[in-house]
């Protein structure tokens, strides 16, 4: 079969790096083409290409026989063309609504320039009845979930006439019933004839979906390789370029001092399903307690107020002794928090300033980096060197801007700052959020490492893998409220992921 | 008493009208502007030349016509000069506004100077001003001409043209386009629409409107140009469209308020009350209206219902578990 999209020779440099060197595709009409590489090697580059986003240095793009080289090709060009891309940060208006989103610059107008939302509702229909793309035209976006607004993004490309669709990393975001959920949807559409390409970090995922598969390392080509014959283990020393070691086997912790505790905590949400509702556990030194739970059970909302960015309404947490309900998060940290966000993008990171910056964003008081409002650069840059390094966050170069950075490097920058600040107790939410293979190795390896040092860790995750493999024990939160609570060893999967869809509650 | 009934009559309607329409026809230029993304603050400096440009050019050719046509040209050169610099040398808009308000003061002030030779203000004997339209059957009974007759052009075309606006921003494609644009430009760009060039049409059409603006202020509100005659009522413009969340009824109804006090704070004048606080009131009024719409609209909120139910829930929990403690004791 004859390829629809040929990549050859691309190259594209960026300050700092060479993001795309040489780097190359043949994507087959039908077919599932997965795309995978480290963090940085180029894979959103390469794809953001293809959707002329950026402008080629160099190479060419044929896309069905038509070919185009560096200039002269554009989003529009590529959206003309069939091609479609759902970013790995989604392009989704908030404040519009679902429809509005999807039919942005393709607007089916009356006389007069007028929106005619009937016939609008009436194309997308199709795309929901023959996908399964169930999505609420009339909301607005911000009120609708992760998963909802993946489709709402699917739906957006399918609408704009998209034969071929590029999804970025569309499962890091997702629950593992929203990823079943995709998965269908992306077997159907591929069974009627689209083509897609999927780029993730999940080799699991990759097994699952994928017909052929592209690696790539440091923004060159290594190969394209049938899913029949490779295995995750070839795939992974492909993309790292040697062999990738497995989890370590988790220590427990023998302390029974007690570091932090909720008892009783009610917490207001926007939304009533992520109000909580009389929450209590307490975390050991040196333990890891996990927070199962379907994204939007009230997670964030637990965070939030842990950190001293959501009013408490009721209950004590304390944290080495000390009741911080309603102290601001200056205070708690004062005490003895870290915190990995959920989202770096709002949270985490100021994505204009430069990794160094970001870096020693924690320890700014300090003296050895300056004082009478006067910074001492170097002694930041040195400081951000020893991490970059420590943390192989790359490009290793401690002044570029961190919205320049690749999504897995930026999740690093969060990580490596927050466990150097070395407190005590650390809230981890989604702590691999997009990172690859082996990041996410030294991600775990290195909480573990805090964790023998005696800090303390309550994981957030949507990742029942990541749960399981973490934690010391586990609660699982639903509604608002925990249904169970259990030491993890030889945790049933399924009585987990039913108290997760609070089956275990009555 | 007395006073107060002769504050609070029918002819305040139109007291209101008159005093909130050149705020009006300037808050619609802001409300297209923030639409887009960009705070204007170059409409207090666009309506000054629009007025300067729109009152001259009536008054040398005759036609009222001309005046507005020439203030709109005004404002669309004014405002062309804004977009490049700012949106395709990248200036803040705020250096670039800043600049055009100073450059609209003095080069009035010049102009005035040097074509007429007067400073302060140019009052002509015959200003050629705005039509006014008079309703012959309402004029019998002076209730009845106030409410309905003697309107201005644009303050009877200021509530149409609010109502245009809207039907524009939320109703049409190009609507849709500026608010994304507004909203969230990657997402715009990656829909293939070209941010730049819905920006710069955004920018102009707020020039158009500051233009006519300005027309209104020296040749409807006013029948002569004074230097400085926008006295702040572009900024208040912007304040209106923030208010209205970029919605041109809100944004309108903001005007409103403010034409409201204003015209009571003109006839609290007659009363004896000092001048510099009755100044004030018209401020102090629509500071105190906006803040107060606006905790209501956040306790009014999903969030803040859900978090008074809660605390009722607490509280509901504590009491019983009292009692039971109570119980348990005795
Ligand atoms: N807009 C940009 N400006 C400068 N550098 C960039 C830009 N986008 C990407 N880069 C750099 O190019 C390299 C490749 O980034 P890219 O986002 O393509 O990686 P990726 O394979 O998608 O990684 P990840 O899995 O972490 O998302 C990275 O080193 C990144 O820092
Ligand atoms: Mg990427």
């Amino acid at each position: 079969m004859d390829p629809v999209v040929q990549m050859r020779n691309i190259h594209k440099q960026f300050p700092h790096v060479k993001a795309v060197d040489g780097g190359r595709i043949d994507i087959q009409a039908g077919e599932i083409h997965a795309l995978i590489g480290e963090n940085g090697a180029g894979k959103s580059t390469l794809m953001r290409l293809l959707y002329g986003m950026y402008p080629l240095d160099s190479g060419t793009i044929s896309v069905g026989g038509n070919v185009f080289s560096a200039p002269g090709y554009s989003t529009k060009e590529a959206i003309r063309m069939g091609i479609g891309m759902v970013h790995q940060e989604f392009m989704l208006v908030n404040e519009l609504t679902v429809l509005e989103n999807v039919i942005l610059g393709f607007e089916p107008t009356l006389r007069g320039g007028r929106l005619d939302f009937s016939r609008a509702e009436e194309n997308i229909g199709r795309y929901i009845e023959d996908y399964g793309l169930d999505v609420p035209l009339g909301r607005t976006v911000k009120t609708i979930s992760v998963g909802t607004a993946q489709r709402v993004e699917i739906i957006k490309t399918l609408y704009r006439g998209a034969e071929l669709l590029i999804l970025d990393e569309p499962t890091a975001v997702l629950t593992p019933q929203e990823t079943e959920q995709l998965f269908s949807i992306l077997r159907t559409m591929r069974d009627g004839g689209k083509t897609i390409v999927f780029i993730s970090h999940k080799l699991g995922e990759i097994m699952e979906i994928g017909d052929r598969i592209t690696v790539m390392r440091a923004g060159k080509y290594v190969t394209t390789l049938n899913k029949k014959d490779t295995n995750p283990a070839e795939l992974a020393s492909l993309m790292v370029g040697r062999e990738v070691p497995g989890d370590k086997p988790r220590v427990r912790a023998a302390s029974t001092e007690t570091v932090f505790s909720v008892e009783h905590l009610y917490v207001a949400s926007d939304r009533e399903l992520s109000t909580l509702r009389d929450v209590s556990f307490s975390i050991r030194r040196g333990e890891v307690l996990g927070i199962a739970g379907v994204d939007g059970n009230g997670q964030s909302e637990l965070i939030e107020a842990l950190t001293g960015l959501r009013k408490i309404q009721g209950g004590t947490a304390r944290l080495f002794g000390r009741n911080i309900v309603g102290e601001k998060p200056r205070a708690i940290r004062a005490a003895g928090l870290g915190h990995i966000p959920e989202d770096r993008n709002v949270r985490g990171l100021n994505k204009d300033f430069t990794a160094a910056e970001n870096l020693f964003a924690a320890r700014i008081d300090e003296p050895r980096f300056g004082g009478w409002g006067i910074l001492r650069k170097g002694a930041i840059l040195g400081y951000a060197k020893n991490l970059i390094e420590t943390f192989d966050i790359r490009p290793a170069a401690p002044e570029v801007r961190v919205a320049a950075l690749s999504g897995g490097n930026a999740q690093k920058i969060v990580v490596a700052r927050e466990i150097d600040a070395e407190k005590g107790f650390l809230i981890a939410c989604q702590p691999t959020r997009g990172v690859d293979v082996g990041a996410i190795q030294a991600i775990r390896d290195t909480l573990n490492q805090a964790k023998a040092r005696g800090v303390s860790i309550l994981l957030v995750s949507t990742d029942l893998d990541e749960i399981l493999t973490m934690s010391d024990r586990i609660v699982t939160l639903y509604k608002g409220r925990i249904t169970s609570e259990l030491v993890n060893e030889n945790v049933n999967i399924e009585s987990l992921g039913l108290a997760m869809m609070g089956g275990a509650q009555s | 008493m007395e006073t107060l009934s002769n504050i609070v009559t029918y002819s305040l309607v139109h007291a209101t009208l008159r005093m909130s329409t050149p705020v009006v026809l300037a808050t619609l230029a802001a409300v297209i502007s923030r639409q887009g993304g960009i705070t204007n603050i170059g409409i207090e400096g666009i309506m000054l030349f629009g007025a300067y440009f729109g009152f001259v050019s009536a008054w040398v050719s005759g036609n009222w016509l001309w005046g507005v046509a020439a203030s709109v040209v005004a404002g669309v050169v004014v405002s062309a000069a804004i977009g490049i610099v700012h949106l395709k040398h990248n200036t803040h808009i705020f250096v670039i506004g800043f600049a055009m308000n100073m450059l609209a003061l003095g080069g009035t002030r010049f102009l005035l100077q040097q074509m007429f030779n007067v400073s302060g203000a140019l009052l002509v004997d015959k200003p050629v001003t705005l039509p006014i339209l008079r309703l012959s059957l309402a004029e019998r009974n002076p209730v009845t001409a106030s409410l309905f007759s003697g309107y201005s052009l644009f303050e009877l075309l200021a509530p149409l043209l609010v109502l245009g606006v809207w039907y524009v921003l939320y109703r049409t494609a190009a609507g849709l386009r500026l608010r994304s644009v507004g909203l969230h430009e990657p997402a715009a760009r990656s829909a293939g629409i070209d941010v730049y060039r819905v920006k710069m049409r955004a920018i102009l059409l707020s020039g158009v409107f500051a233009g006519i603006a300005g027309a209104h202020l020296s040749m409807g509100y006013s029948s002569m140009f004074v230097e400085n005659m926008t006295n702040g009522r572009g900024f208040m413009a912007l304040a209106a469209a923030n208010f209205g969340g970029g919605n041109p009824i809100y944004a309108f109804l903001g005007c409103l308020v403010f034409g409201l006090s204003d015209s009571i704070a003109i006839r609290l004048q007659s009363t004896g009350i000092p001048a510099q606080f009755v100044l004030m009131v018209p401020y102090l009024v629509t500071v105190a209206v906006l803040t107060s719409a606006m905790i209501g609209h956040s306790r009014r909120s999903d969030a803040a219902r859900i978090a008074r139910k809660l605390t009722e829930e607490i509280q509901g929990k504590e009491i019983r578990g009292k009692a039971n403690e109570k119980g348990k004791g005795s």
